[in-house]
C-alpha cells in the first residue's frame, strides 16, 4: 500500500509537468523569447521587414530617445540701449528663440517646453521630442483617468449596492462600455467629438452655454488629451465600479447595523467603515488599471493617429511606418522597465499597507 | 403625508434620478451610434445634430437603412466578421484546453515548483503586450505562419494566464474526496481529470471562455500590426478602425456607425444573457486578492 502511494505521488508529479508543458512552451515563445529579442534588437539599427544586415550600435537608440538638456534662455538685448527688449503689449521680457541655445552636435535638440525658475527662463530640450511628449502624455493620461475612474467607480458602486428595482438591468448596462471593442467605441466617440455642431458634444456644450459649437476637440492640442481621458473613463469606469461593487458586497451588513445603532451618520459610516474595508479591493483595482492605462494604444492610434502619441502608439508607428525596428525596440524596453517599476512600487505599497493592519 | 414621509419620497426620487443619470451616461454613446447609423449623409451634416433622424426640411422622423445595406454589401466588413469569429473561437478553445491542463496541475496535483509556476503565470497577466510587439512579430514571421494563426497564437499571451488563474482557483475549490474515491476505484489521475473534474468545471469554463472570447474579439494592437501586410486577414476592430467609404476623401460616418452597431449587438446580447457569469469572472481575481 505504501509503495502504491509513492507510485501515485510520482505519477502525479510526472502528470503535472506534462500538463504544464504546453502553457510554458507558449509563454516562452510568446513572452520570453520576444522580450529577449526586443532587448537584443534595441542595441542595433535593425530595419523592419528588410533583409539588410543590422549593425550593433550600442546605446545610440537609448541616447536618442532619452537625451534631455536644460539651457538658460537669455533675453533679447536691444542693440541701441543694451537693455532687454520688452513686449509692448504684455510688458514681459522677450527671450531668445530656443534654437539658439540648444545644442546641435552630436545630435540636434528640440524644444520640449519653457519654464521660469528663480527668475530665469529655462528651456528643456530633447533629441526625440515626440517620445518625451508621448511619455509625458501617457503618464498624465494614466494618472488623471485612473483617479477619475476610481472616484466615479466608487460612486456608482455605492449606488448599485443598494436594493432597487432594475438593479439587474443596470448591472448588464454597465458591461456594455466594457464589452464594446475599443476600436469601435473610439470611433463612436470621435464622431461625438466632431469639431462642429454635427457632433453631439459641441451641441450639448452649446446648450449649456459653453463654447461656440465649433470646438476642435480632436485637432486642438489643448483638448486632445482630455478627449482620450473622457473616452477611457467612459469605457473603464463601469468595470472599476463592478470590481468595487464585488468588494462592497463582501462587507457584512451587520457592521453597518452596528454603526447605525451607535448613531453614526451615513458619511461617517462611509469614512470609517466602507473605505477602510474596501481598501484592498481599491488597491488591486488601482494596480490593474494603472498598468493597463500605461500601455494605452487603441484610442490614441484610432482617434489621434500621428497627431499625438501614447508610448504604445509611438512604438507602433516607429515599427510600422518608419520601419525602425531597433529604435522601436529600445522604446519598448523603456516602456517595459517603466511598467515594471510601477508594478514593483505598487506591490511594495500594498505589501506595506497590509502588514500594517 | 408627514415630514418624514416627504423626505423619504424626495430621497428615493433623488436616488432614482442618480440611477437614471448613470444609465444615460453609460448607454448614450451607443444610442448616438444607433441614431447616427439611421441618418443619411445629408441628415448627418445637419446642425445642430438631431437626437433622432429628422427630415432636413419638415423635421419629420425619417430614418434610413441605407447605411446598413451599404455595410452588408461591403466585402471587407463581411470578411472581417468571419476572420474575427475564426480568431476568437479558436483562441478561446485553445486557451481553455491548454489552460485547464495547467490549472488542473496547479490546483490539484502535488509536485515541486508549484507556487513558482503559479507566480510566473500570474506575473504574465501584467505583461505589457506592446513591449513585445516587435519581437512577437519576428517570431510569427520566423514560424512562417500567416496572420490568422499568428493572431490566434499570440492572443494566448493574454488569454492563457487569465484562464489558468481563474481555473486554478476553481479546481482548488473542488473537494479532494472526489479525486480520492476515483483513485480507490482504480482511475488514474488523468482519468479522474476528464471523467470527473472536467464535467464539474463546466460553469468555470463558460465564464473564462466568455472573457477570453470577448478579449480576442476586441483585440486591436496585434491584429493591426500582424495584418499590415495581409489585409484580407483583418479582424472587425481593424476593419472598423480603417473604414473608408467609396469616396476616399470623405469618411462615411453613417456606415461606420452602422458597422459599429452591428458588431456591438452580439456582444450586448452576450452580456445580457451571461451577465452574472461575466461579472463573476471579472471580479474573481480582484476581490480575493
Amino acid at each position: 500500500m505504501i509503495r502504491r502511494e509513492a507510485e501515485i505521488v510520482k505519477y502525479e508529479a510526472r502528470l503535472a509537468y506534462t500538463l504544464l508543458i504546453p502553457s510554458f512552451v507558449i509563454l516562452v515563445v510568446l513572452a520570453f523569447y520576444p522580450l529577449a529579442s526586443v532587448f537584443v534588437n534595441s542595441f542595433t539599427n535593425k530595419i523592419f521587414a528588410s533583409a539588410t544586415k543590422a549593425d550593433y550600435v550600442g546605446f545610440k537608440n537609448y541616447g536618442k530617445l532619452l537625451s534631455l538638456t536644460v539651457k538658460e534662455l537669455p533675453p533679447v538685448i536691444d542693440e541701441g540701449s543694451g537693455q532687454p527688449v520688452v513686449d509692448q503689449e504684455s510688458g514681459k521680457i522677450i527671450f531668445e528663440r530656443p534654437i539658439k541655445v540648444l545644442p546641435r552636435e552630436p545630435r540636434r535638440y528640440k524644444e520640449v517646453l519653457q519654464f521660469d525658475f528663480f527668475g530665469k527662463r529655462l528651456v528643456l530640450g530633447a533629441t526625440d521630442r515626440a517620445f518625451i511628449y508621448a511619455a509625458f502624455d501617457t503618464i498624465t493620461f494614466t494618472v488623471v483617468s485612473v483617479i477619475i475612474e476610481v472616484i466615479l467607480g466608487l460612486g456608482i458602486a455605492i449606488v448599485l449596492n443598494s436594493r432597487f428595482k432594475g438593479r439587474g438591468l443596470m448591472r448588464a448596462v454597465m458591461l456594455i462600455p466594457w464589452a464594446i471593442p475599443t476600436a469601435v467605441s473610439s470611433r463612436m466617440w470621435a464622431w461625438m467629438f466632431a469639431s462642429t455642431r454635427v457632433g453631439f458634444i459641441n451641441v450639448f456644450l452649446q446648450m449649456l452655454g459653453l463654447g461656440n459649437g465649433q470646438v476642435a476637440f480632436i485637432t486642438s492640442d489643448a483638448y486632445q488629451l482630455w478627449v482620450m481621458v473622457a473616452i477611457d473613463v467612459w469605457k473603464t469606469t463601469p468595470f472599476m465600479a463592478l470590481l468595487l461593487l464585488a468588494g462592497l458586497q463582501l462587507i457584512p451588513q451587520e457592521m453597518y447595523e452596528a454603526g447605525r445603532v451607535d448613531g453614526a451618520s451615513k458619511l461617517r459610516q462611509f469614512r470609517s467603515l466602507t473605505l477602510p474595508l474596501l481598501k484592498p479591493t481599491i488597491a488591486i483595482a488601482l494596480v490593474f488599471r494603472t498598468l493597463d492605462a500605461l500601455r494605452v494604444f487603441d484610442v490614441f492610434q484610432i482617434v489621434l493617429a500621428q497627431k499625438r502619441y501614447s508610448l504604445a502608439s509611438f512604438i507602433y508607428y516607429q515599427l510600422i511606418d518608419n520601419q525602425a525596428m531597433g529604435y522601436s525596440s529600445a522604446a519598448s524596453v523603456i516602456v517595459f522597465i517603466l511598467i515594471f517599476l510601477f508594478a514593483l512600487l505598487y506591490i511594495k505599497a500594498i505589501g506595506g499597507a497590509n502588514s500594517n493592519e | 403625508m408627514n415630514k418624514k414621509q416627504i423626505s423619504k419620497v424626495l430621497n428615493s426620487g433623488a436616488f432614482y434620478l442618480l440611477v437614471v443619470l448613470i444609465f444615460i451616461y453609460l448607454a448614450f454613446p451607443f444610442y448616438w451610434a444607433i441614431n447616427s447609423s439611421l441618418k443619411s449623409e445629408a441628415q448627418l451634416q445637419m446642425t445642430p445634430a438631431t437626437l433622432v433622424p429628422e427630415h432636413p426640411v419638415d423635421n419629420s422622423f425619417s430614418p434610413t437603412l441605407q447605411n446598413y445595406k451599404a455595410v452588408f454589401r461591403n466585402k471587407k466588413f463581411a470578411r472581417g466578421l468571419l476572420n474575427s469569429a475564426v480568431v476568437a473561437i479558436s483562441t478561446t478553445t485553445l486557451a481553455l484546453l491548454i489552460g485547464s491542463f495547467a490549472a488542473f496541475a496547479l490546483g490539484k496535483l502535488r509536485f515541486r515548483g508549484k507556487s513558482a509556476s503559479l507566480y510566473l503565470i500570474l506575473a504574465m497577466t501584467m505583461f505589457p503586450q506592446v513591449a513585445v510587439l516587435t519581437g512577437l512579430y519576428a517570431v510569427i514571421r520566423t514560424l512562417g505562419v500567416s496572420a490568422i494563426p499568428g493572431m490566434i497564437l499570440s492572443y494566448m499571451l493574454f488569454t492563457l494566464p487569465f484562464t489558468v488563474w481563474v481555473m486554478t482557483a476553481f479546481f482548488r475549490s473542488l473537494p479532494i474526496s472526489l479525486l480520492q474515491s476515483a483513485q480507490v476505484d482504480g482511475a488514474t489521475p488523468f482519468q479522474s481529470f476528464y471523467l470527473i473534474l472536467l464535467p464539474l468545471t463546466a460553469p468555470a469554463l463558460v465564464t473564462t471562455g466568455l472573457l477570453a472570447f470577448i478579449a480576442a474579439w476586441n483585440e486591436y494592437l496585434f491584429a493591426l500590426t500582424f495584418t499590415s501586410i495581409e489585409p484580407t486577414a483583418r479582424t472587425v476592430p481593424v476593419v472598423i478602425a480603417l473604414f473608408t467609404g467609396e469616396i476616399a476623401h470623405q469618411e462615411p460616418f453613417g456606415e461606420i456607425m452602422a458597422a459599429a452597431v452591428i458588431v456591438t449587438i452580439p456582444l450586448i446580447l452576450l452580456v445580457f444573457v451571461f451577465q452574472k457569469k461575466i461579472v463573476a469572472g471579472l471580479t474573481a481575481g480582484a476581490v480575493k486578492g
